[in-house]
């Protein structure tokens, strides 16, 4: 779905008596993002890129300017009718409900308008279908018990049984060993047929996508403790069985007066019958296990919030927003809580979900390298307006005024005070670059990425023109940085990034620049002045 | 480090413990000796050994003076309004009206903005009103020619001397969940201001109504405030006796019936002011209170553990 922002404005009212002037947070922003996009609102922090998110969801009122999702104005829509996905920078996951619970809350409170159906005719059949291959049924259930999974957490129920057991036996006499004894394997064949029901049922769920209540079903057959030839036979009964409840079910409807076709929708004078409902717990439960497969989160469904770690939470929390198959994904800052490591596993994660589900994304950030790692289109806002809106390395390799150049890179761009002489751009005395088209004289501000400067054998000795003095050389090991200093930097330190294999030494360095590196900005408007 | 400045820390609670020790610990020891003291004379502190008689007398199972044949059925009787089933019904008629309401209107007021915190100080005012004070002045809201017998046009005697004991009660039940009210909005207030925000968020974007909002998310995040308030307003309703003061102010002995109004801690006070004799059956009936409020605190904390999240 296409989402167009037409000079969406939100101004927060200040307060004359403490002398707060109004403030405008979001300043006549339009963007179009286009269907299936990712795009990330990138800016530093205050920009208004959360009030955009936060208006995009509803929660806040814009005080100027229309949002629209296709064709139609959803600017004045309650949120919970704009069909929307909004994963909380902190996820305000529910604490005191289970992962399963968390995940299914937005379901509970759906309604679909669909065709009538009647789902026990589905049911039946779906076991009818199943049960032509009985004993596929069979040996997931046996082959979900003798997984790893399952024996690994059966050995630890066992030794925790036995030790129980051990207690017993040193508070009975003698003679009652025995019994206790037996009461001790008794308890420890009961747990271990719940732990194999619990990965059974699961596995069920997993190979024919059914809900656990009819994979409960299918468990209850037994199929587990028969041989094949009394599966077989048993499964000839079950069918017919099923197939009479089937055709019950249809008698039913048909007494009513109504039809059912093929897909076993109730046909009322030929037309399907339409009925707005909520969600019943076979259809919630088939996607609240969609969503937790789609995250991978599925063995954690029991769980409390508290209980899962950083990643995992952000996970149910994606799981919890994309389960209701909304026609836009909202992500406030959903990596700022993770450590390092897991915030590039979980960027990719998140490009991953988004790039199999195609659904249109908006991601905030205040972090440029998220954004330019993860994001098709990236939006640089400050101060509440849209600064440039491209591909992330377009928007590198071309930014459109100083606040953009600095903002995008990392390490950052360094600047520098210039000035401009003949059409060359001089830093100080040290002419670093010579434009073919005609410049106007005066100071400028020059920025040039910490991978445009070469050194050493890079560049031929007569283009190494620039002079900083290197106070620090910095390993780290892909390739080197430099630390420099110039009197004319604006800024604290030069940062630049060299190759490790160039023998670099502290002190005065001539450097030539890389002339598709190098950028001029306007000295008053902060402009860029395309060389 | 530590075994050196410990005389000080002692030093230093050394005023507390021994007011404490005085004034709290030796009474509740001593309360429990008492209970147990045969023919305890406060004046003197005379006694004649150790007996369960006291308890006998306070449960109208053992004759006071031997051989009259009469059991005191003040404290607990069949049949008739006592000050241990009257102290049942005040706790399990107000404690819950008391709880639901309060999270009903805190709730309300955490959701409206207009005049909010006018609301909140309003709903907060009956607690910074003396309590007697307000017994009055609901005396004379439900006398016989008070506001309310007018607003419903009746003529019923309510808490004037001869009126039924249900009537009482019933005026007596509406004055304690009143008064009862403040603190609890108050709390449950607090609770909901310290409940994130982005709950709601979370909630309205997952299309969940308010009402279904209020008993999904805010009533269980708000669980250990209502177990706090439970417990604690459980505690207070068995101690309740300055609500039938301040209502009836009567002068008891000299009326039938306000005996029918006695709690169990107004029975505890009456024993009291009864003589230099009677103290042990007092101690005898405080006892019989706080192991009554341990059992319901006991089962409370345990049904906590269930139902309290976090």
């Amino acid at each position: 779905m296409e989402i167009r922002l037409v000079g969406l404005t939100k101004e927060f009212p200040g307060d004359p008596k403490r002398n707060i002037p109004d403030t405008v947070a979001v300043d006549k922003l339009s963007i179009t993002i286009k269907d299936g996009e990712l795009l990330g609102l990138l800016g530093p922090s205050g920009c208004g890129k959360s009030t955009t998110l936060y208006m995009l969801a509803g929660l806040s009122e814009p005080t100027g300017g229309e949002i629209w999702f296709d064709d139609e104005d959803v600017t004045h829509l309650a949120p919970e009718k704009r069909g929307i996905g909004l994963v909380f920078q902190n996820y305000a996951l529910y604490p005191h409900m289970t992962v399963y619970k968390n995940i299914a809350f937005p379901l509970t409170n759906l309604k679909v308008e669909e065709n009538e159906k009647s789902f026990a005719c589905i049911e039946y059949k779906t076991i009818i279908d199943i049960l032509k291959d009985p004993l596929k049924v069979k040996n997931i259930i046996l082959g979900s018990a003798v997984e790893e999974k399952g024996n690994k957490f059966l050995s630890f129920i066992k030794s925790k049984m036995s030790k129980k057991g051990g207690y017993i036996h040193r508070n009975h006499a003698d003679d009652e060993n025995y019994e206790a004894d037996k009461d001790e394997q008794n308890t420890s064949v009961e747990n271990e047929l719940i732990v194999k029901k619990a990965y059974a049922v699961n596995d069920l769920c997993e190979e024919y996508k059914i809900s656990k209540y009819v994979a409960e079903k299918l468990f209850k057959l037994n199929f587990q403790s028969m041989t094949e030839e009394e599966v077989t036979a048993n499964t000839e009964i079950i069918v017919n069985e099923y197939t009479d409840k089937l055709e019950d079910e249809i008698e039913k409807i048909e007494a009513k007066g109504n039809d059912v076709n093929d897909k076993y929708e109730i046909v009322r004078n030929g037309i399907v019958n339409k009925i707005n409902r909520r969600m019943t717990k076979d259809e919630i439960d088939a996607c609240v296990r969609e969503a937790a497969r789609l995250v991978q989160i599925q063995d954690y469904l029991d769980r409390k919030p508290s209980e899962l770690s950083g990643g995992q939470q952000q996970r149910v929390a994606i799981a919890r927003a994309l389960v209701k198959k909304p026609r836009v994904l909202l992500l406030d800052e959903p990596l700022s809580n993770l450590d390092a490591r897991l915030r590039i596993q979980t960027r990719e994660e998140i490009r991953r979900i988004q790039q199999r589900t195609k659904i249109t994304t908006v991601f905030v950030t205040h972090d440029q390298e998220e954004a330019m790692s993860i994001c098709d289109d990236i939006v640089l806002m400050e101060h509440g307006k849209q600064k440039q809106m491209n591909h992330p390395q377009d928007v590198y390799r071309d930014p459109d005024c100083l606040f953009v150049a600095k903002f995008l890179g990392n390490p950052p761009i360094n600047v520098f005070e210039g000035t401009v002489q003949n059409n060359a751009i001089f830093i100080g005395k040290d002419k670093v670059f010579t434009s073919k088209k005609t410049l106007k004289d005066g100071p400028i501000y020059v920025g040039i990425r910490p991978e445009g400067f070469l050194l050493d054998k890079e560049a031929p000795e007569e283009e190494k023109t620039l002079t900083l003095n290197c106070s620090e050389v910095v390993t780290m090991g892909r390739d080197l940085s430099l630390i420099c200093s110039s009197p004319y930097l604006v800024g604290e330190r030069i940062k630049i990034i060299i190759d490790s294999d160039i023998d670099a030494k502290i002190g005065d360095i001539k450097f030539a620049v890389r002339p598709t590196k190098i950028y001029a900005f306007d000295h008053n408007t902060q402009e860029r002045i395309y060389l | 480090m530590e075994e050196k400045n410990n005389w000080k820390a002692w030093l230093y609670l050394a005023p507390v413990l021994i007011l404490m020790a005085i004034f709290t610990f030796f009474p509740l020891i001593n309360t429990f000796v008492i209970s147990f003291m045969k023919d305890y004379n406060a004046t003197t502190g005379a006694n004649s050994g150790f007996t369960f008689d006291n308890y006998g007398v306070v449960l109208g199972l053992t004759e006071r003076i031997q051989g009259s044949g009469v059991l005191d059925t003040t404290f607990v009787a069949w049949g008739k309004p006592s000050a241990l089933t009257n102290t049942l019904l005040i706790t399990f008629v107000t404690v819950p009206i008391s709880v639901v309401l309060a999270l009903f209107i805190s709730i309300l007021l955490n959701n409206i903005k207009f005049m909010k915190s006018f609301f909140q100080t309003i709903f907060f005012m009956p607690y910074v009103t003396n309590i007697i004070a307000v017994g009055m002045v609901f005396a004379i809201i439900f006398s016989g020619s008070g506001v309310f017998n007018k607003i419903f046009g009746l003529t019923t005697s309510w808490v004037s001397p001869g009126s039924s004991w249900g009537n009482s009660m019933f005026v007596l039940c509406l004055y304690i969940i009143w008064t009862a009210l403040p603190y609890k909005i108050l709390i449950f207030s607090s609770g909901l201001q310290g409940i994130d925000k982005q709950y709601y968020q979370a909630a309205k974007i997952d299309g969940s109504s308010k009402v279904k909002t209020a008993f999904k998310i805010t009533i269980p995040l708000l669980s250990p405030q209502i177990l706090y308030i439970t417990i604690t307003s459980f505690i207070g309703a068995f101690k309740e006796y300055n609500a039938v003061i301040g209502l009836f102010n009567r002068n008891y002995t000299s009326n039938g019936n306000v005996p029918d109004l006695y709690t169990v801690v107004f029975y505890i006070y009456d024993k009291i002011s009864a003589g230099a004799s009677r103290m042990q059956y007092a101690a005898a009936a405080a006892v019989i209170l706080f192991v009554i409020i341990m059992l319901f605190t006991i089962v409370q904390m345990q049904v906590s553990k269930k139902k309290v999240h976090y």
